[in-house]
């Protein structure tokens, strides 16, 4: 068990233009389940990688319990890995892939097989410890690929998209499970994904990366309320928030025909700016009772909700998806939508940063 | 030897089996000629070749053919130059093929990591095998094994004293020149399976605590496993037919010291001109390889398809 710090990390791939990642800072507590998150080519892979060891640290260093780790081999730094392909050992029966690390690190074979015993219990893997990887299905695999980093009992479970390559039924159930044995081991885990919905309902805290800088880095309830700019506004939340570039127009917004007036806050955030880009969640339009006209484009329905896409009879460019009750709407009307002015996100028009509270 | 069978999915009726017959035929006709030509070229002249072991015969005696039954095969049972020439032949396939194998690994993995200039490296360490044979003996015997000004005296003089290596150590001789000329095969071969190895678990038992050496011996060497046999199958069977080197380093000697069957057999039908003998020997040793080549190729296509692919 284990604290992890990344102090100013930094990756540069030989040829690369911009560094993979760029002066990372974050501080995980001890038992603490870590979302990195971001969409491909963000460097949330390459920041795991530099933590597992199997990436250099340019500058900058990553400490593992208060150990510096720049320079120091995987198989010193006491972590396990998940790897996405699973990286099973063909060779070996599911018994012996789990022995390995211990094997390699001198344990005697009775301590091994008890071990491994155990892990296996806890992961149903008990009739399946003579098999071969290629004679398992590819939930098997993965529920290996863990038991190996969990007979460890390392410092640090490095997570890299172990999930990926499951159907989506069982990604969630799985999803559950490493996350419910997560807090039953409590240990360090720093995981890695692009899905935003594992990063919200596995993370005590979620990282955002984006072209290798880190965006925010606070629980699930912080991100979805306060993104600090659009990017990870965007990001989190699924259908993505909406985006409107507004007028301001003396302490309140413009949106077409309709004035929305802003909190005290708000207002005093906004003075100076003649446009600010108005940020609202889907579910925090009501369809059908406010001023501003929607044209439907398309309904989706999902069973419990349906969600409403269409654009501002005033302003044909734009582009809403809103949160409706199921049944209610049909292609091609026009209905009419409000603004809870509470929960109103406000970013800069040009920078993106968010504005006020 | 043919290779065509006509799918028989169609019910069997007597217009249908005629006309099925007449369209398998059409698909085996264009096929004979190759057959025609293969039996003429190989299934003949061993035919002949059995006929041949049968008789006495001897060319510098004309007129003393005769036929002597199964004699010529208890001679070759109790030839002591024979057993003599079969003992190197083994010797000499399972050194080269042994030896060349564990050097062409050792190679393969060097040149497995980058390093500056790894292309030329790897180019120079084929060029033995682009050598051909004969010129390659040729090399060994004058520059590298020659008494008076060969490289290996002049190296390993001063060290191990002068010695006449082609006298002293034929068959170790021949064996170091076709080391040298089968490397380069084995190398490219486990090259080529190193290359195919997954990164990611290597990289994972470097995260399970492994050093580089038991890397090596835990997952490095089973995954090269097939590719190893298969180099060890298809070197065996080229080099238990040496004949080159062997020709032009030592003409088999001293005596029959570094002789094996093919440099044999041809001593004793065109030094000797004894048809019916050599003809006995010849039917042998073909016997012998087809046993061993049976097993080796089970033992390749056993490998290669019981694939131990993970995902």
């Amino acid at each position: 068990m284990a604290d992890v710090c990344y102090d100013e990390a930094t990756c540069i791939y030989a040829g690369a233009d911009r560094p993979a990642v760029d002066a990372l800072n974050l501080d995980i507590k001890d038992g603490e389940f870590v979302v990195l998150v971001g969409p491909s080519g963000s460097g949330k892979s390459t920041a795991l990688r530099m933590l597992a060891g199997l990436e250099e640290i340019d500058a900058g260093s990553i400490r593992i319990g208060g150990r510096d780790m720049v320079g120091v081999p995987s198989r010193d730094r006491d972590i396990a890995m998940v790897f996405q392909n699973y990286a099973l050992y063909p060779n070996k029966t599911v018994a012996e892939n789990m022995g390995f690390s211990l094997k390699m690190h001198g344990v005697s074979k009775e301590e091994r097989q008890r071990r491994v015993r155990e892990a296996a219990r806890l992961l149903d893997l008990e009739p399946l410890l003579g098999r071969k990887p290629k004679h398992l299905s590819g939930g098997q695999r993965q529920r290996v690929a863990m038991g190996r980093a969990i007979v460890r009992e390392p410092q640090v479970f490095c997570m890299d998209e172990p999930l990926s390559n499951l159907d989506a039924k069982l990604r969630v159930q799985t999803r559950t499970q490493i996350a419910a044995l997560q807090r039953r081991l409590g240990v360090t885990t720093v995981y890695v994904t692009h899905d935003q919905v594992e990063a919200m309902t596995m993370g005590d805290r979620v990282a955002v990366l984006r072209d290798g800088r880190l965006q925010q880095f606070a629980t699930p309830g912080e991100l979805y309320d306060r993104p600090v700019n659009l990017f990870v506004a965007g990001f989190i939340g699924s259908p993505a928030m909406n985006q409107l570039n507004v007028d301001v127009d003396a302490g309140a917004l413009r949106v077409g025909e309709t004035v929305v007036p802003l909190s005290a806050a708000q207002a005093t955030a906004v003075a100076g700016l003649s446009r600010v880009t108005l940020g609202v969640r889907p579910e925090h339009l009501s369809v059908g009772g406010g001023e501003l006209k929607l044209q439907v484009d398309l309904v989706e329905e999902l069973g419990s909700d349906s969600y409403v896409y269409g654009h501002l009879v005033a302003e044909p460019d734009t582009s809403l998806v809103a949160r409706a009750g199921r049944g209610r709407f049909r292609m091609g009307e026009t209905v009419g939508i409000g603004f809870d002015p509470g929960q109103l996100h406000l970013f800069h028009p040009d920078s993106g940063e968010r504005l006020g509270p | 030897m043919t290779a065509v069978t006509a799918p028989s999915a169609v019910p069997v009726g007597t217009i249908r089996s005629r006309s099925t017959r007449q369209v398998s035929w059409s698909r085996r006709a264009p096929l004979l000629p190759a057959l025609v030509f293969v039996v003429v070229v190989t299934q003949v002249p061993f035919v002949v070749t059995i006929w041949y072991s049968l008789n006495s015969w001897n060319l510098v005696r004309p007129g003393s053919r005769q036929f002597v039954g199964l004699a010529n095969y208890v001679h070759v049972a109790t030839d002591v130059q024979f057993r003599t020439a079969l003992v190197n032949t083994v010797v000499l396939t399972a050194g080269t093929v042994i030896i060349s194998m564990v050097i062409g690994v050792a190679l393969a993995v060097l040149l497995d990591r980058k390093f500056l200039g790894r292309s030329v490296v790897r180019t120079l360490l084929i060029t033995p095998f682009l050598v051909m044979p004969v010129a390659a003996a040729l090399l060994w015997k004058t520059a590298m094994f020659d008494p008076t000004f060969g490289i290996v005296d002049y190296v390993l003089g001063p060290l191990v004293g002068h010695v006449v290596w082609l006298s002293r150590f034929p068959l170790a001789s021949v064996m170091v020149e076709m080391i040298w000329q089968w490397t380069p095969f084995m190398m490219l071969l486990v090259l080529a399976g190193l290359q195919s190895m997954p990164t990611d678990v290597v990289e994972a038992a470097g995260v399970d605590g492994a050093r580089p050496f038991a890397i090596f011996r835990e997952l490095t060497l089973p995954h090269l496993r097939r590719y190893i046999e298969l180099g060890v199958v298809l070197g065996a069977i080229y080099v238990v037919n040496e004949f080159d080197s062997i020709y032009m380093m030592t003409q088999g000697g001293p005596g029959v010291s570094s002789t094996n069957l093919p440099y044999y057999i041809y001593e004793r039908a065109f030094l000797g001109f004894d048809v019916g003998q050599s003809a006995a020997m010849g039917v042998v040793v073909l016997a012998g390889t087809i046993l061993v080549a049976t097993i080796a190729l089970r033992l390749i296509f056993t490998s290669f398809t019981g694939r131990e692919e993970a995902a």
